[in-house]
């Protein structure tokens, strides 16, 4: 009885899908193969009556969890955190129960997880954007180093000593959630304040910088020090400051002083109060106490701006324009953006001026972005860190580390700067080397020890990140390549569609022989891909890595490992077959929207700082049909996110949307 | 739950609550009163805790002991230990059940010392749901060293974030946890750890009264900025009053000439300032760490320590010993293939080599009637028995040090299966002088560890 009604009732849910999917509004047809094909097809009802129901319904249903209420996409859509717990269980195999009667297929649960996904996330669409959480965070070890040097004019790196920051949300390390603090970040932010400030009285050019007055026959030390700090104080905090706010520092300054009677002392030991205060060391935002989001402050979207494209505070002119209350113009704002990037939108004689006086200092902050960026988003930073190969897989020295660290973080930051195609990312006609790094990929040139630009010809083998020595490094074993981490590596980082981890009790894959030959690694790989749970996700994985087999530990070019020619061939779950590097570009290529889509949504957390919630979403689709439209230009991108709701906007306080706020994805709450 | 200098419940505690906990949980539990392991004066040493964690698990057939009790015999892997066998315990069935969920490795390191499941998240609400061992003793011992603490590791935090098992790699990174949202962050160039022991150990008074002023001056600016902000905002701003009130607490100590005031047993000696560098090659790495660990007990800079040999899934390329070849973590995924279990079983003996060295090192320096290692104790342990298949039975524990005598070393002991580990924290705690009724999952202390 109970069932045959919920049957009933699922039906009519099925209904409201089908009605729903037919008319997404101004939402173009894809034209490109889709990420899994299973999502398009997936049968709801179907599927929660096969394997959800017999647990979850009615007055004993497990976890309090009664399914079979929810009978139209209207019930589901209406409690997103109770969905968003369902996603994560279900995206994580952990749901339905694998010791259940009967059980999914790993590509019928992924369906399963991407119809939820999507559905809550094209409901939190259809609401309007909403800004989203706006947490306070701490500057992290690189952006207190980049600010202290901004602040101070030195050329030292005062964050080196700090511990180092863990990343989360879409795994940065300048995410709210993950940025704590740890008794050793008291002793060390003093130490590091008095160290640079040390660095920066005794040095002349620096002085004249930070240190706006000195005492004379008209100036009293206090006046001198009121002068000074007035000057500082603002730029610390990156804000106006009240004038009481001045007065602690003063006072400071006045005991020093009268104990020392030095003015330099007494003058270093109030700045050292200002750089080891919160409001220096946090970005902090006034609480929004409306019940309605509302635009975030003039010089609140100067920090967001700066620390998002430079790793560092305001420049003066950000300051200025934030002063004049025009930043949150959009012409304006525009036009500051790409002036960080390094472009030309001002005025002539406005350029002619910052060119006088600044040089190429955003090239430098703008770097910064895209070393931060690129680095955690492909794990380049393990060059130098965790990544040690084998000294049998070839000489591996600094030059070549230095090379491989940058190419990415070069081509990026040209990308970004010269407004190029982010399809560049996949292929391109030109990347940055070294001279031992060009040699290492047998291109012509001159070539200096620092990277350089350079043209590849057609039959260069690289181009893209997927031909760039580092990434192919720290996807391989120390000593050997892998099909299935490099495999693994482009699902994830490239598509933004990680495999799920493996069943438990189900021993790793066999690919690792001694003396293996790369002909039985790929036998062995199709023995195991037999297996039916194991092929599930190794018949999507394996044949990515396999297509990048021409690539060595240290990602020279090689046609034969050990006399057996290479076989770069692979063959996709839907039947796609490729061949070698410019194969596997081409089946992404294929699905680049996909992959620009993924690459959003990163540049989009990393500036927010946080995780992205279901209603970001709608601002990564938003930007992603704009970049369709703009021959995927990396400024539409930029200037997406930085003209974006979440990203110009504070959420309200309101209880009720407090709530639809908080709600992460991909994250387990115990039931 | 009745303690005397208890003022609120443990299991509140342990139990966590997140956020909700944050300020005035610390403040409830404030600098506790001098407890058991305080009344230190030259005559009779303190107590030293240290933790040694080892990622990847071990190689399982070559750990285990032949014979129980007295008369062990140490195994291929523990052979190192020889020159202090009856200054051991080797602990056999222990578990940690709380880490028997989620993913193989993440839960396992962040759970180690906590006995606690950790919520599941890449970032938000990162929550181990309790507080480390080793600082549940820190703060209830409430010992006016210099460093309440000292945590170390030799590689940075793991870069980004699992998406593959969905956890951050915050988590993987630490085993230390002063509150369930509170992970401590680890120093790792050896350099910088002398420094730091060196400041601590030798505050000018004067600057110390400066640097009072300084913080006073933070502590103002924190308290009012958080009276602005929103509750969750305010979070991170206690965390940060609280590190520059935990700084002044110490400055104070050394202001304050009286009977609180700490002396170094042994000064630091300048001359023993490790390279500016972190040295690349790892072993040198680990011994210098080491060191510092063995400095800071000596000198009485902190009395507790915790050392994370590498991250959760640490590949950490081990070529360097004879016969191995590759990155740990993929050596401990062996598939029970003989070449990989016999490079596996060289690695695990390759830590208890370095966990040998700490312990004689320790034993090299002089104190009372006996050594420093005579009033230590040293845990050592990996999260996860085997790397194959990562379950979190039969720990690898060993334990070296006799803490004062308090621990009945030189026996391997063998529990019923499944014996929880939170056990042996208990009698450890026990041991430190810092006695608990329960912690996270334990059922009462170990039986034969305590002298």
């Amino acid at each position: 009885m109970l069932r045959s009604r919920s049957v009933y009732l699922l039906t009519v849910l099925s209904l409201t899908a089908a009605s729903l999917r037919a008319d997404e509004p101004g939402r173009p047809p894809e034209p490109e193969a889709p990420a899994v094909s299973a999502a398009e097809a997936f049968d709801a009802p179907e599927f929660l009556t096969q394997y959800c129901l017999d647990c979850h319904q009615g007055i004993v249903a497990e976890a309090e969890l009664d399914l079979a209420e929810f009978t139209s996409l209207e019930k589901i859509v209406a409690e997103p955190e109770t969905w968003n717990k369902i996603l994560t269980r279900v995206r994580n195999g952990e749901m339905p129960p694998l010791e259940a009667e009967s059980t999914p297929t790993t590509e019928l649960r992924v369906a399963a997880a991407d119809w939820i996904e999507t559905t809550l996330r094209q409901a939190a669409c259809d609401d309007g954007i909403s800004p989203g959480p706006a947490p306070l965070r701490r500057l992290n070890r690189s952006e207190y180093g980049a600010t202290i040097r901004e602040l101070l004019d030195i050329h030292v790196d005062a964050g080196q000593g700090l511990p180092v920051d863990g990343a989360g949300g879409e795994g940065f390390d300048n995410a709210a959630e993950t940025l704590f603090i740890s008794p050793i970040h008291a002793e060390k932010y003093l130490e590091a304040a008095r160290s640079a400030l040390g660095y920066a009285f005794s040095d002349p050019r620096a002085r004249r910088r930070f240190l706006t007055a000195e005492p004379d026959e008209d100036t009293t030390p206090e006046e001198a020090a009121r002068d000074v700090l007035d000057e500082f104080l603002p730029r610390a905090f990156r804000r106006p400051v009240d004038e009481g706010e001045l007065d602690p520092y003063l006072a400071l300054f006045r005991n020093a002083y009268e104990r020392d009677q030095s003015y330099d002392v007494a003058m270093q030991f109030a700045l050292e109060a200002v750089l080891i205060s919160p409001h220096f060391l946090f970005r902090i935002e006034a609480p929004n106490p409306d019940s309605q989001q509302r635009l975030v402050g003039d010089f609140e979207l100067a920090s967001r701006l700066s620390y998002f494209l430079w790793g560092t505070m305001p420049d003066d002119e950000l300051f200025r324009v934030a002063e004049q209350g025009k930043l949150q113009d959009e012409e304006v704002l525009q036009q500051q953006v790409i002036r960080m990037l390094g472009g030309e939108s001002e005025s002539d004689e406005d350029r002619g001026r910052r060119r006088r006086r600044r040089g190429n200092d955003n090239e430098e902050k703008v770097r910064q972005f895209a070393q931060s960026f690129i680095e955690q988003w492909l794990g380049t930073r393990e060059l130098g860190r965790g990544f040690k190969p084998d000294e049998s897989v070839g000489r591996y020295d600094s030059e070549l580390e230095g090379g491989m660290k940058y190419e990415p973080v070069l081509f990026f930051q040209e990308i970004v700067t010269e407004n190029l195609s982010l399809l560049n990312l996949l292929d391109s006609d030109f990347t940055y080397a070294n001279r031992r790094l060009a040699r290492h990929y047998r291109i012509r040139g001159e070539f200096r020890e620092q990277p350089s630009r350079a043209e590849l010809p057609e039959d260069s083998n690289r181009g893209g990140l997927l031909g760039m020595a580092g990434v192919l490094a720290v996807s391989s074993y120390p000593h050997r390549t892998s099909p299935v981490l490099r495999g693994k590596w482009v699902l994830e980082t490239i598509l933004g569609t990680p495999p799920p981890p493996p069943p438990p009790d189900v021993p790793e894959l066999e690919e690792d022989h001694e003396g293996l030959d790369p002909q039985s690694l790929r036998e062995r790989l199709e023995q195991h891909r037999s297996n039916p749970t194991c092929a599930s996700c190794h018949s999507r994985i394996d044949p990515l890595g396999f297509g990048l087999e021409n690539y060595d530990v240290l990602g020279r070019w090689r046609t034969e490992v050990d006399d057996q020619p290479i076989d770069s061939r692979g063959e996709l779950p839907d039947g796609t077959t490729f061949e070698g590097p410019e194969g596997l570009k081409q089946v992404l290529l294929a699905r680049k929207d996909q992959v620009v889509r993924n690459l959003t949504a990163k540049v989009l957390g990393y500036a927010l700082g946080r995780g992205l919630t279901n209603e970001d979403y709608c601002t990564v689709d938003n930007i992603v049909d704009e970049l369709k439209q703009n021959d995927y230009a990396s400024h539409t991108l930029i200037l997406g996110i930085v003209k974006s709701v979440p990203f110009r906007y504070k959420p309200g306080t309101d209880p009720d949307s407090a709530v639809a706020h908080t709600h992460p994805t991909r994250q387990e709450v115990s039931p | 739950m009745t303690e005397p200098g208890f003022p609120i419940s443990r299991r509140t505690v342990l139990r966590g609550a997140g956020a909700a906990l944050a300020l005035p949980w610390l403040e409830a539990m404030g600098p506790a009163p001098a407890r058991a392991a305080a009344p230190d004066t030259a005559s009779q040493p303190p107590v030293r805790m240290a933790v040694m964690f080892m990622p990847n698990g071990v190689h399982a057939d070559s750990w285990t002991p032949e014979k129980e009790g007295r008369d062990f015999e140490l195994s291929p892997t523990l052979e190192p230990l020889s020159s202090v066998k009856d200054k051991l315990l080797v602990l056999s069935n222990l578990w940690n059940q709380g880490s028997d969920f989620g993913d193989g490795h993440y839960v396992k390191t962040s759970g180690f010392l906590t006995c606690t499941t950790i919520n599941k998240t890449l970032g938000i609400d990162l929550n181990c749901n309790g507080v480390s061992m080793d600082q549940l003793a820190v703060k209830q011992s409430g010992a006016p060293t210099p460093l309440p603490s000292l945590e170390l590791g030799t590689a940075p935090v793991s870069t980004g974030v699992d998406t593959n098992v969905g956890y951050t790699r915050v988590y993987g990174s630490h085993i230390s946890w002063s509150g369930p949202t509170n992970p401590l962050a680890r120093e790792i160039n050896p350099r910088l750890v002398f420094e730091r022991l060196f400041r601590a150990g030798q505050p000018h008074t004067d600057a110390a009264q400066r640097d009072r002023l300084l913080l006073d001056s933070v502590l103002d600016d924190a308290k009012q900025l958080r009276g602005r902000l929103g509750v969750a905002d305010r979070q991170r701003v206690d965390e940060y009053l609280q590190a520059v009130r935990s700084l002044e607490e110490r400055l104070e100590r050394a202001t304050n000439s009286g009977q609180a005031a700490w002396q170094p047993r042994v000064p630091l000696d300048p001359e023993k300032k490790p390279p500016a560098d972190i040295p690349r090659d790892f072993a040198e790495h680990v011994r210098l760490m080491l060191d510092m660990i063995a400095l800071a007990f000596q000198s009485d800079t902190t009395r507790v320590s915790t050392f994370m040999f590498g991250n959760s899934v640490s590949n950490e390329n081990f070529s360097f010993l004879d016969g191995v070849k590759g990155g740990h973590h993929s050596i401990s995924h062996h598939q029970k293939e003989e070449d990989k279990l016999r490079q596996y079983q060289l690695i695990s003996r390759w830590h208890v080599e370095q966990f040998a060295y700490l312990l004689n090192k320790l034993g090299e320096m002089k104190e009372g009637d006996g050594t420093v290692l005579d009033n230590s104790m040293v845990m050592f342990g990996s999260g996860l028995r085997d790397g194959n298949s990562h379950n979190p039975h039969n720990l690898p524990i060993v334990i070296g040090g006799r803490a004062g005598g308090r621990l009945a070393t030189g026996q391997h002991l063998s529990f019923g299966k499944d014996t929880p580990l939170a056990n042996l924290y208990v009698s450890l705690l026990e041991a430190f002088g810092t006695p608990v009724e329960r912690f996270a999952d334990s059922t009462g202390p170990l039986p034969g560890v305590l002298a």
